[in-house]
């Protein structure tokens, strides 16, 4: 099934490259993942391969929501598409990747030779041999951009859609800006949204990485976002999964220079019907770097949560500082947490830790709230929205911290039916 | 006030309590005494309403209302009070904003208007005052990194908000030097008038310096086997625990 529909839909629509048809032949040798797969054991896509699945997207345009505190441009990639609405900040360019490599002739070796880590990814594959758009936002060198850049991402279909998406985006030297991606999603059939998102992050810059995840209850959402940071650069990464049928973060940090920080902040809150997996991996290539992992989880209903955090240390990069915390509640007794730290470190001059929780609510808590006059209900939300907070207040910019906290308190107190 | 009667309780296969009988009245302040094991903790819970202990037998009427038939949060509404033995860290959550959802519910429970924020705020600071405790405490997450004085000043802080008519203060003693001891027993002294009534729960009668007790009750072996007036804690003080069981033994 998979193989004809796939086949049959690249005899009608378009030509691949050479590089394509290799990625293409992979993903028809592979297939979707199935729980035999290590790093899919939790979060198989086995029934994917039984969909006829429309591998060629229709190009549809949508009215998306403006925020109040959002004046100037968005950047919206749909269904695959992606197009700026209005006028980017000067010294900020949307182009095609051709385009950027041309005018970027000596990058295009250094690119190839950035060595992400695949195995066990057909979906990367599948997004390779189909994805048709390939934008660059490119931030040029020094230029500093206060108010957030507004990403939206949309997936829409009128039959069984597998979309395929893929940005880059190339902050040069000393270059700071804010991406805010709101992922969204309009169907009433099932949607396999499969997005690849590379970031290419320069000496001395800086971006703030905020996903907003909160798609419908059809929506297959695969995102892969690798981070590439060369010396002295900081990423700040909040990753906010609030809804969708699944969802599968590879989010990958490639430390490829000293003096790197790379921060990554995520909470998941997946309720009823709902499974969200986080395979993050830290690959500390150079030395003198930091990497520090906070994740929340809040499982509710029959949800299924998945935490796989994989950090290495390579022979290189002596005096890392490493930190992993992942802590999960499990606020229903059908809801279940799955947990991996993965350590491989193999310089000798390190600090490194880690820490994975999860357990119910105190009921010593719970009583003690109780016995002040507070209802259980109550006393349950107060604790998981203070549980939830510490990630959402690291978030700097108010509006979209309360935008996002309104949101998540929202779905916690929808998903156990409680009030405050 | 309170009514206790031939109350057994148990936790798992093991009773604890065996047949407490107790009368309070307003105005009054009872000190439950005992050696450690005796059940005194207990009985302190199963009236607050602790859901680990099952109560078998015997019954509980407090102001006209059968407690044992009552929430932990409703028995907090109705008017009582449990201050804990080992107040429980609430992370994120800082003692303001408990006490004003504590507060609110009560209200909504009784059938009145929640208080706005300006009304609370006043009220917070005369309670504040009242008990001389710090703002700064108060904005912090409940509990968490406080010390062993400072959680019990909360406990008590947190009395004087909510204004029980039946205060329980289990251990309340307990790991203060002396300090901070005369701190809280003035904050508890401060709060007590004739319609409402406390028990105090203590191993040592060092408490009972501060604040006196109407009656002294010595529980064993999840039994009252002695009750008497303050001199008796001053006899316990004096001859320990072992000439009241040695007579029962």
């Amino acid at each position: 099934m998979l193989e004809k529909t796939l086949v049959d839909s690249i005899k009608q629509n378009h030509s691949l490259t050479q590089a394509q048809q290799l990625a293409l032949g992979k993903f028809i040798d592979k297939g979707f993942p199935t729980s035999k797969w290590e790093e899919w054991k939790y979060a198989s896509l086995k029934h994917l391969n039984e969909f006829n699945w429309l591998w060629s997207p229709e190009t549809l345009s949508v009215n998306f929501p403006k925020p109040d505190w959002k004046h100037s441009a968005i950047i919206q990639t749909l269904n695959g598409n992606t197009h700026s609405e209005g006028a980017l900040p000067q010294g900020i360019a949307l182009l095609s990747v051709s385009e950027f490599m041309a005018q970027n002739p000596t990058f295009e070796s250094v690119w190839n030779a950035r060595n992400p880590i695949l195995d066990q990814n057909s979906l990367y594959d599948l997004n390779e041999a189909l994805a048709t758009d390939y934008a660059v936002l490119w931030v040029k060198k020094g230029v500093k951009i206060a108010e957030p850049l507004l990403h939206h991402y949309f997936v829409l279909g009128q039959q069984d859609t597998a979309v395929q998406s893929k940005i880059f985006i190339y902050l040069e030297e000393d270059s700071e800006i804010t991406w805010f991606e709101q992922q969204r999603s309009e169907s009433s059939h099932a949607i396999l949204s499969n997005y690849v998102q590379d970031i290419w992050v320069s000496k001395n810059a800086h971006i703030t990485l905020i996903k907003d995840q909160d798609l419908g209850q059809n929506i297959t959402h695969v995102d892969h976002t690798f981070i590439f940071q060369q010396e002295s650069s900081l990423v700040d990464a909040f990753t906010f999964s609030i809804n969708a049928g699944y969802i599968r973060n590879n989010l990958h940090f490639y430390i490829d220079g000293p003096q790197v920080v790379s921060n990554l902040n995520g909470l998941y809150i997946p309720g009823e019907g709902q499974l969200m997996d986080t395979h993050s991996v830290v690959d500390h290539r150079m030395p003198h770097s930091e990497s520090n992992e906070l994740y929340k989880g809040v499982l509710m209903g029959n949800a299924t949560g998945v935490f796989n955090g994989k950090i290495f240390v390579r022979p290189d990069a002596q005096k890392t500082n490493a930190f992993q915390s992942c802590k999960n509640v499990l606020a229903s007794d059908r809801a279940t947490m799955n947990t991996k730290p993965q350590l491989e470190i193999w310089a000798d001059d390190v600090k490194c830790s880690h820490g994975t929780t999860t357990g119910q609510l105190s009921d010593e808590a719970l009583f003690y709230m109780q016995s002040r006059g507070i209802s259980k209900a109550t006393a349950q939300t107060l604790l998981l929205l203070a549980f939830v907070q510490q990630v959402i207040d690291k978030l700097g910019h108010d509006e979209i911290r309360a935008e996002l906290s309104d949101k998540i308190v929202n779905k916690i107190q929808a998903s156990l039916g409680l009030t405050i | 006030m309170l009514s206790v009667k031939n109350l057994h309780a148990r936790i798992g296969e093991k009773e604890i309590l065996k047949g407490i009988n107790l009368e309070v009245r307003a105005g009054e302040v009872h000190a439950i005494m005992g050696p450690n094991g005796s059940g005194k903790s207990t009985l302190a819970s199963v009236l607050a309403g602790r859901t680990d202990y099952e109560v078998v037998e015997g019954s509980v009427d407090f102001l006209g209302k059968d407690l044992l038939e009552l929430a932990p949060e409703e028995r907090a509404a109705e008017g009582l009070f449990l201050a804990f033995q080992y107040p429980v860290e609430i992370p994120g959550v800082s003692t303001t904003n408990f006490m004003k959802s504590a507060i609110n519910e009560i209200r909504t429970y009784r059938g009145q208007d929640p208080m706005d924020a300006v009304q609370f705020l006043k009220m917070f600071k005369e309670k504040m005052a009242y008990v001389n405790i710090d703002q700064s405490l108060l904005s912090r997450a409940l509990n968490e990194g406080f010390s062993g004085g400072e959680k019990k000043r909360n406990e008590i802080f947190q009395m004087a908000v909510l204004e029980p008519k039946l205060a329980i203060l289990d251990e309340t003693d307990s790991g203060l030097d002396i300090d901070a001891l005369r701190i809280v027993a003035e904050g508890v002294n401060k709060l007590k008038t004739p319609q409402n009534a406390t028990i105090l729960v203590t191993h040592y009668q060092r408490l009972l310096d501060y604040i006196i007790p109407d009656f002294v009750h010595v529980l064993y072996k999840g039994k009252i086997v002695k009750s008497g007036n303050k001199d008796l804690a001053l006899e316990l003080e004096e001859r320990g625990y072992d000439w009241i069981i040695s007579a029962l033994d």
